[in-house]
C-alpha cells in the first residue's frame, strides 16, 4: 500500500504544483494527504459503509471544487476588467452594470452615477430582494504579473483550523475557496487516466519537452527511496589491498655505521651539569626554599562581603516557620516510667495506620546511651518537616481583636431585675402522692391543690397551714384544681376523673359564702330548659354534660356542684368574667373541648373537629379570643364573630401548656419536647424566642399576672426557672427576657418532676407543685 | 529579757477611754482614759471595768463594749490590725451592759400549732396596766393555737387554765393572735374572724384558774391576722386578711351592735350547729379602717400615745392611723411585703421595725417630717420574719421570729453600712440565734423552716424570750446570769 501512496502523492503534487505555486497550499495538501492516509488505514480495518459516504461527499466535494475553480477564473476577468475601468481613472461599473444587465435582461437603464451603490437589488428565487454586491478589484501597486497573488485572505493562522469544513479559506471577493480533492476520489480519477510510464508532467528546461523519466532513471530512484545505494553493481565493502607487508627482512636496507655520538657522553652536557653543580656549591641554587618563607608569602586574604550589613527588619509578608515543639518527657530515651506505653497501648499503637497515629514515635527506654540505636525515620522526618514548611502556605491570619464578653447580648443583671423569687419559704406537706394541679386564690391569701389522693386542699399561703380539704375523687385523681376570678365570690373548680367539681370553701364569711353559694345555684333552672332544647333538637343524643349535686355529704364539705362530662377533664381555664370556663378532655374524640356557662347551667361543644388533640385552652384577658392549643399549633378563635382568627405555630413537638401575658399581646408555650417559646402575637405566627434550658419536658408555663415583668416554667427535671420578660407598650421594642434563676428542690419521682405552677396575683412569689411536695 | 521582747511584740497596750450612755455605771472622769494591754478580749475589758479600781461592783456585770458602732468580738489586736490601726491611737470603747446569751430555759407541748404567745408579768404592759398585781414567780405565758385554743401556763410548764371549745363559745378556727389586757383579761383573734374578749380568773394557789368568753366582736370579713391591745383605754386594734383595721372596745356598753350578717349563720347544719350555744354578747367594731389594699399583718399602739396606731401590710405600705378620728395619717411605702410590725419606744427618735417577707427586717421613722424613710435594715433571717418583740431592758434590743426557725436577737448599736446588693444604708446583723430546742438534733435546718416555723415571739423582762413555732411549742429562752443575781 505505500507504495502507491507514494505514488499518488507525487501525482498529487505533479498536478497541484501549476495552480497553486504558494508553499502554503502544497503543505496543506500534504496534511490532507496524511489525513487521507490516516483514514484509510482506519477505514481498512472496518466502517466500510462509512467510507463510502465519505467517499460520496468527497465527490460532492469534488463537484463543488470543480465549480470553484471555475469561480477562480471569473475574478481574474473581473480584476482585468477593474484595472481596465481604473486605468480609465473613473470608477465605472460597467461589469457591474453588464452582470446585470444579464441577469435582469434590460428591465432597467442605468445612468452613470458616481453614488450609486455598490450593489444591486435583484429578485431571488421566492420573488424576495436578494443584493448582489459587486466584486472588489484588489488593486495591488504591481506591474509584476508574475507575482502570485493572496488568493487565501485568511490570514497567517494554520490552516488545520478550517480541517472541519470544506473550504480552505476565503477569496478576496468573501467567496469559500474549497478544499482541493484529494484521496480516493482523485486517486479514481487519476488512475482512470492512462499515464505512460516515466511520466513525470514536468517540462524539460533543456529541451522543451515534457521531462519523461528513463527505465534506468526510475530505478535509480527506487534504490533511493529502498535506501540501497543509487549505482548498481557499487561493492562498498571490497577486499584490502596489501601495498605494505609487517614482516621484517633479514637484511637491514641501510648498511652505515653507527654515528659517535650514539656511544661518547656529549660534553655539552656535561658541561651544563657542571654550571647547575657549581651553582648549587656556590649557593645559588638552593635546593628547596625554607617552609616558613613560603608561609609568609602566601598568606590568605580573606574577604567578609557582610561586613557592612546592617540588621533589617524582616519584610511585612515574612512569617517565620513555626518552632517545632521541643522535646518532651516522653522523647527521653529513658523517661520515667508512667510515660512508658503499657502492652496495650503498644499494641494499639502498631496496629493503626502510620497517618493515624497520635504520636510519631513509641516512647522507649534504654539503660544508657549508647544503647541508643541509629534513629531511622531521622530522614523521613526531616523530609516532612520541609515538605510541610515548603507546602503549607503560611498565611498571616487577621486575628479578629473582638472580646468575646462584648459578643454576648446585652442582658441586664439577674440582681437589678429583682425582686424574683429566689428561695423556698414555704413546704405545704400533706398530700399523699403527687400534686397535680395548684392554683393562688385571687386575693393571694390562700392556695389550692389537688393530687392523686382524690383530694382538694385549701392552704394558708404564708404559713403553709392546711385551711380545708374536701375529698371529691373516690378513687381517681384530682387533675386540675382552679380558682374563679374574681373577688366577689370564693368558688373553687376541680376536675377529678370526669367529673368537674365547684366547690365554695367554707373558709370565708358568711356573706362571701353565701355570695358564692347563690351564683353556684343560679343555673339550676336553667339547666332543666337548656337539657330539654338539647334533646329536642338531637333526639338520640344525650347532653354533653350534667349538672348535678354531688350528694350531702359533699355538699356539707362545701362540694355544691359537679358537672360530669364524657372523658376526663385535664384542664379548666376559667373567662376573667368567672361566669364561663372551659375544660379540656384529651382524650376525647370531638367534645375534647367544652365550654361551661355558670349562670345558666349550660355546656356547649364548640369544636366539633379539631386538628389533632386539645392541649389546653385559655381565654384571653381581654378580648373576646378564645385559644386552644393542640399538639403543635396554637389557634385563636374569636368568639363573637365566631372564626378563627390566628394559627400559632411554636414548632414545638407537643405542646404542653401555654399561658397569655396579661398585657394580651404575647404567648408563652412550653412543650414536651424542652423548649419554651416566647410568641409576640403580632409579629409572627413563629416564636419570637426558644429558650431550651431544661433537660426534660416542660409541664407548665405561668406569667405574673399582677404587674411583675416576671415568667416562670416548670420542668419534669425537678426544677422551676424564672424568666423576667418586659414587655414595652413600644411597638418597635421587643419584649426583653432574661433567665434569672433556677429553683431547685422537688425530687424527680418516677420521671416527673414539677407538675404545676403558679403565681401569686401581687408579689413576686410563685408556687409549684410537685411529685412530691410543693413550695413558695 | 525574753518577757520584754514579748511585750514588745505581742503584749503592747494601748490607751483606750471608756464611756458609756447609762448614767448608772458612768465611770468618774478620771478613770476613763487607761492603757490597756491589747490582747485582752470583751471578757477582759469587762473584768478591768468591774474591777475595784474601776466601777466596784458588787456583782460583776458583763459589759460589752462598742468601737465605732461595732461589737468588739476580737482582741483589741486583731481588732487594731482589721482595720489598719496603730496601737499609738485613742481607741474610743463605748461600754454597755452585754446582752445574754439566751439559753434555753424550757418548752411547753402543744396539741398543735401554737401561733402566738403573750407573757403577763410584773413588767409587762399589761402587768403595768393592772397596777402591781403580778408578782415575781407568778408569771403568765399565754399562747394561742391553731386548734382554737388559748392556753395559760405558768413558768414551769403547768397548764393553767384552757379557753373552751368552739361549742362553748370559743373561736371556731385557728387562733392567730392573743394579748393579756390586764390580769384578768385576754383578747384572741384568729381565722373566725373574730375578736373575742375572756375574762381569767385564777383559784388562790395559782394552780388552775378559768378562761370565760365574755364578749364576742364581729367586724371582718376574712381572718384577723395580728391584734394589739391598749389597757388603759380599753381599746383593741385589729389587723385583718381583708384589708382592714378595726378598732374594737372590751366594754360591752360602749361597743357598738354587731352587723347581724356576719355572725356565723351559714347554710351548714355543722355551721348552725357550733353556733348554736352562744351565750355570749356579741358587739360590733367602733371602727373598720379600710385603706390597705391587701392584707394587713400587724397592727400596732403607739406604746407612748394610745391614739395613734401603725399598721404594716402585704401592700408593702406602713401608715399611722389616728385612732381618735380613724383617719389615716401617713403612709410610708417599702419594697416588699411587710409581715410583722413593732415599735421601739425607747430611742430618741420613735422607731417603727417591720418585718417583711424578704428576709429581713426594715427600721422605719414613722414621724411625718423624717426625711429618710429606711433608717436601718437587720439581715440575717432565711425566711420570713412574722413576729417582733422589743427588748424590755434595752432600747436597742429587738427579737425577731421567722420561719426560718430561728429567732435572732440584734442589738440596733452593732451595725455597719450596707453594701450595694444590700441596698445601701445602715445594715445590722443578728447578735444572738435561738434555734429551737425541738432541732437542736439535726445537724441542718430544714428547707423553708418547714416544721419549725416560728410563729410568735414576745421578750418579757422577767421570763425571757417566749416564742412559739410550727412544732407545738412554746419555747423559752433566757439570759442566765446578771439579771438573775440581780433579781435575787
Amino acid at each position: 500500500m505505500a507504495p502507491s501512496t507514494l505514488d499518488r502523492k507525487r501525482k498529487a503534487v505533479t498536478r497541484d504544483v501549476p495552480e497553486h505555486s504558494d508553499i502554503e497550499s502544497e503543505a496543506e495538501f500534504g496534511d490532507g494527504l496524511l489525513e487521507g492516509i490516516l483514514s484509510q488505514s482506519e477505514d481498512s480495518e472496518g466502517d466500510s459503509g462509512d467510507e463510502e459516504e465519505d467517499s460520496e461527499d468527497e465527490e460532492a466535494e469534488e463537484l463543488d471544487e470543480l465549480e470553484a475553480l471555475d469561480s477562480d477564473e471569473i475574478p481574474s476577468e473581473n480584476g482585468e476588467a477593474e484595472a481596465d475601468g481604473l486605468n480609465g481613472d473613473s470608477v465605472n461599473s460597467k461589469s457591474a452594470q453588464d452582470m446585470v444587465k444579464s441577469i435582469l435582461g434590460d428591465q432597467q437603464t442605468l445612468e452613470d452615477e458616481q453614488d450609486i451603490p455598490n450593489y444591486t437589488v435583484v429578485a431571488d428565487a421566492n420573488g424576495g430582494e436578494r443584493y448582489v454586491y459587486e466584486e472588489i478589484n484588489p488593486v495591488y501597486d504591481s506591474d509584476d504579473s508574475d507575482a502570485a497573488v493572496a488568493e487565501n485572505t485568511i490570514g497567517n493562522i494554520p490552516l488545520s483550523f478550517y480541517d472541519s469544513y470544506p473550504h480552505i479559506g476565503y477569496d478576496i471577493n468573501g467567496k469559500k475557496i474549497l478544499r482541493p480533492a484529494k484521496g480516493e476520489a482523485l486517486d479514481a480519477l487519476l488512475d482512470s487516466i492512462d499515464i505512460p510510464k516515466g511520466w513525470t508532467g514536468l517540462t524539460d528546461p533543456a529541451t522543451g519537452k515534457p521531462l519523461n523519466l528513463s527505465q534506468d532513471e526510475l530505478e535509480i530512484l527506487r534504490r533511493i527511496q529502498t535506501n540501497e545505494l543509487p549505482e548498481d553493481g557499487y561493492d562498498p565493502y571490497p577486499a584490502t589491498v596489501e601495498y605494505f607487508t609487517g614482516i621484517e627482512e633479514k637484511m637491514p636496507l641501510s648498511a652505515a655505521p653507527e654515528p659517535k655520538r650514539r656511544f661518547l657522553p656529549s660534553k655539552h652536557e656535561a658541561k651544563r651539569v657542571m654550571k647547575i653543580v657549581r651553582a648549587i656549591r656556590e649557593g645559588r641554587i638552593m635546593p628547596y626554599r625554607p617552609p616558613e618563607e613560603q608561609k609568609e608569602e602566601d598568606e590568605e586574604v580573606h574577604y567578609d562581603i557582610w561586613q557592612d550589613e546592617q540588621p533589617r527588619p524582616d519584610h511585612v509578608m515574612n512569617i517565620p516557620a513555626p518552632k517545632m515543639a521541643p522535646p518532651g518527657y516522653d522523647m527521653s530515651y529513658n523517661p520515667p516510667p508512667e510515660y512508658l506505653p503499657t502492652k496495650a497501648e503498644k499494641q494499639a499503637w502498631e496496629s493503626t495506620d502510620a497517618e493515624d497515629r497520635e504520636k510519631e514515635y513509641l516512647p522507649t527506654s534504654y539503660d544508657s546511651l549508647r544503647k541508643v540505636p541509629g534513629y531511622e525515620k531521622f530522614i523521613n522526618e526531616r523530609f516532612e518537616r520541609s515538605l510541610d514548611l515548603y507546602l503549607a502556605p503560611r498565611v498571616r491570619k487577621n486575628r479578629l481583636n473582638i472580646d468575646p464578653a462584648s459578643l454576648l447580648p446585652k442582658l441586664p443583671r439577674p440582681e437589678e431585675l429583682k425582686p424574683f423569687p429566689t428561695v423556698c419559704s414555704t413546704l405545704f406537706r400533706g398530700h399523699e402522692g403527687r400534686v397535680r394541679s395548684l392554683a393562688i386564690d385571687p386575693s393571694g391569701v390562700w392556695l389550692a391543690s389537688g393530687g392523686d389522693d382524690g383530694t382538694v386542699r385549701v392552704w394558708e399561703l404564708l404559713t403553709g397551714r392546711q385551711l380545708w380539704s374536701a375529698k371529691i375523687g373516690d378513687d381517681e385523681a384530682v387533675n386540675v384544681v382552679r380558682w374563679r376570678p374574681g373577688r366577689d365570690a370564693v368558688i373553687l373548680s376541680a376536675g377529678a376523673g370526669e367529673d368537674i367539681y365547684l366547690l365554695a370553701p367554707p373558709i370565708v364569711d358568711p356573706e362571701t359564702d353565701a355570695a358564692s353559694r347563690e351564683i353556684l345555684d343560679h343555673g339550676f333552672g336553667h339547666a332543666t330548659n337548656a337539657t330539654q332544647t338539647l334533646t329536642a333538637n338531637g333526639a338520640r343524643k344525650e347532653p354533653v354534660a350534667k349538672w348535678t349535686r354531688p350528694g350531702t355529704r359533699l355538699e356539707d364539705e362545701g362540694v355544691l356542684i359537679k358537672i360530669t362530662v364524657r372523658t376526663t377533664v385535664k384542664v379548666i381555664s376559667w373567662h376573667r368574667r368567672g361566669d364561663f370556663f372551659s375544660t379540656v378532655s384529651p382524650t376525647a374524640q370531638r367534645s375534647a373541648v367544652a365550654i361551661h356557662t355558670l349562670s345558666k347551667h349550660l355546656t356547649q361543644i364548640p369544636f366539633r373537629r379539631l386538628p389533632g388533640i386539645a392541649q389546653t385552652v385559655q381565654f384571653h384577658p381581654s378580648r373576646p379570643l378564645f385559644f386552644v392549643a393542640t399538639q403543635r399549633t396554637i389557634r385563636s378563635y374569636d368568639l363573637q364573630k365566631q372564626e378563627l382568627v390566628k394559627i400559632i405555630q411554636p414548632g414545638a413537638r407537643w405542646i404542653s401548656s401555654f399561658d397569655i401575658h396579661p398585657g394580651g399581646d404575647n404567648l408563652i408555650v412550653g412543650s414536651y419536647d424542652r423548649r419554651l417559646l416566647w410568641h409576640d402575637l403580632d409579629l409572627s405566627t413563629r416564636p419570637y424566642k426558644t429558650m431550651r434550658f431544661h433537660n426534660k419536658a416542660i409541664r407548665a408555663v405561668k406569667y405574673h399576672k399582677g404587674g411583675f415583668p416576671l415568667f416562670a416554667d416548670a420542668s419534669d427535671d425537678g426544677s422551676l426557672q424564672i424568666f423576667h420578660g418586659k414587655v414595652v407598650s413600644d411597638l418597635m421594642e421587643n419584649a426583653t427576657i432574661v433567665p434569672v434563676k433556677v429553683l431547685k428542690g422537688h425530687k424527680v419521682k418516677s420521671a416527673l418532676g414539677v407538675m404545676d405552677i403558679d403565681w401569686h396575683p401581687k408579689e413576686p412569689w410563685c408556687v409549684s407543685a410537685g411529685a412530691d411536695e410543693r413550695e413558695t | 529579757m525574753e518577757d520584754s521582747i514579748a511585750t514588745a511584740t505581742g503584749h503592747g497596750q494601748v490607751q483606750v477611754y471608756f464611756s458609756t450612755n447609762s448614767p448608772d455605771i458612768e465611770l468618774p472622769e478620771e478613770k476613763r482614759q487607761l492603757r490597756v494591754p491589747t490582747d485582752v478580749r470583751r471578757y477582759g475589758l469587762s473584768q478591768i471595768l468591774n474591777s475595784e479600781s474601776m466601777l466596784d461592783t458588787s456583782a460583776p456585770i458583763p459589759f460589752d463594749f462598742l468601737i465605732n458602732g461595732t461589737f468588739l468580738r476580737t482582741t483589741i489586736d486583731e481588732y487594731l490590725v482589721a482595720n489598719g490601726l496603730s496601737s499609738e491611737t485613742t481607741l474610743n470603747l463605748q461600754y454597755v451592759r452585754s446582752l445574754i446569751p439566751p439559753l434555753y430555759e424550757a418548752s411547753f407541748e402543744h396539741d398543735d400549732w401554737v401561733s402566738c404567745v403573750d407573757v403577763l408579768s410584773g413588767s409587762s404592759a399589761a402587768g403595768k396596766w393592772s397596777g402591781k398585781t403580778v408578782s415575781a414567780g407568778q408569771e403568765r405565758i399565754l399562747s394561742g393555737s391553731y386548734d382554737g385554743l388559748l392556753r395559760i401556763w405558768n413558768k414551769s410548764g403547768q397548764v393553767i387554765a384552757t379557753s373552751t371549745s368552739s361549742s362553748a363559745g370559743g373561736h371556731t378556727s385557728s387562733i392567730k393572735s392573743a394579748k393579756f389586757i390586764s390580769s384578768t383579761q385576754i383578747a384572741s383573734a384568729g381565722l373566725d374572724r373574730t375578736v373575742r374578749i375572756w375574762k381569767y380568773s385564777e383559784v388562790e394557789d395559782g394552780f388552775s384558774g378559768e378562761l370565760k368568753p365574755t364578749l364576742e366582736l364581729y367586724g371582718h370579713k376574712a381572718g384577723i391576722d395580728s391584734i394589739d391591745v391598749h389597757g388603759p383605754s380599753s381599746r383593741i386594734l385589729t389587723a385583718s386578711t381583708d384589708g382592714m383595721i378595726g378598732l374594737w372596745t372590751t366594754q360591752k356598753a360602749s361597743a357598738p351592735a354587731v352587723n347581724t350578717s356576719l355572725l356565723n349563720s351559714g347554710p351548714t347544719a355543722k355551721r348552725r350547729k357550733l353556733t348554736t350555744s352562744t351565750s355570749t354578747t356579741q358587739r360590733g367594731p367602733l371602727s373598720l379602717i379600710s385603706s390597705h389594699t391587701a392584707p394587713v399583718s400587724a397592727v400596732i399602739f403607739n406604746p407612748l400615745d394610745a391614739t395613734v396606731g401603725y399598721s404594716a401590710s402585704h401592700d408593702h405600705t406602713i401608715r399611722t392611723f389616728d385612732l381618735a378620728t380613724s383617719t389615716v395619717v401617713d403612709t410610708r411605702t417599702t419594697s416588699h411585703p411587710l409581715l410583722s410590725l413593732s415599735a421601739l419606744p425607747g430611742i430618741s427618735t420613735q422607731l417603727l421595725a417591720a418585718g417583711t417577707s424578704a428576709r429581713h427586717i426594715t427600721l422605719l421613722d414613722p414621724r411625718i417630717s423624717a426625711s429618710s424613710t429606711q433608717v436601718m435594715t437587720l439581715r440575717g433571717h432565711t425566711n420570713k420574719i412574722v413576729s417582733l418583740s422589743p427588748d424590755p431592758e434595752s432600747n436597742y434590743g429587738l427579737v425577731s421570729g421567722s420561719h426560718d426557725g430561728t429567732c435572732r436577737v440584734w442589738d440596733l448599736r452593732s451595725s455597719r453600712q450596707g453594701t450595694k446588693d444590700e441596698g445601701n444604708g445602715l445594715v445590722g446583723e443578728a447578735v444572738y440565734v435561738v434555734e429551737r430546742d425541738s432541732q437542736k438534733d439535726q445537724a441542718k435546718r430544714p428547707v423553708g423552716g418547714e416544721g419549725i416555723k416560728v410563729f410568735g415571739v414576745s421578750w418579757d423582762k422577767d421570763v425571757g424570750i417566749v416564742s412559739a413555732g410550727e412544732d407545738k411549742m412554746v419555747q423559752i429562752n433566757r439570759g442566765r446570769g446578771v439579771t438573775r443575781a440581780e433579781n435575787s
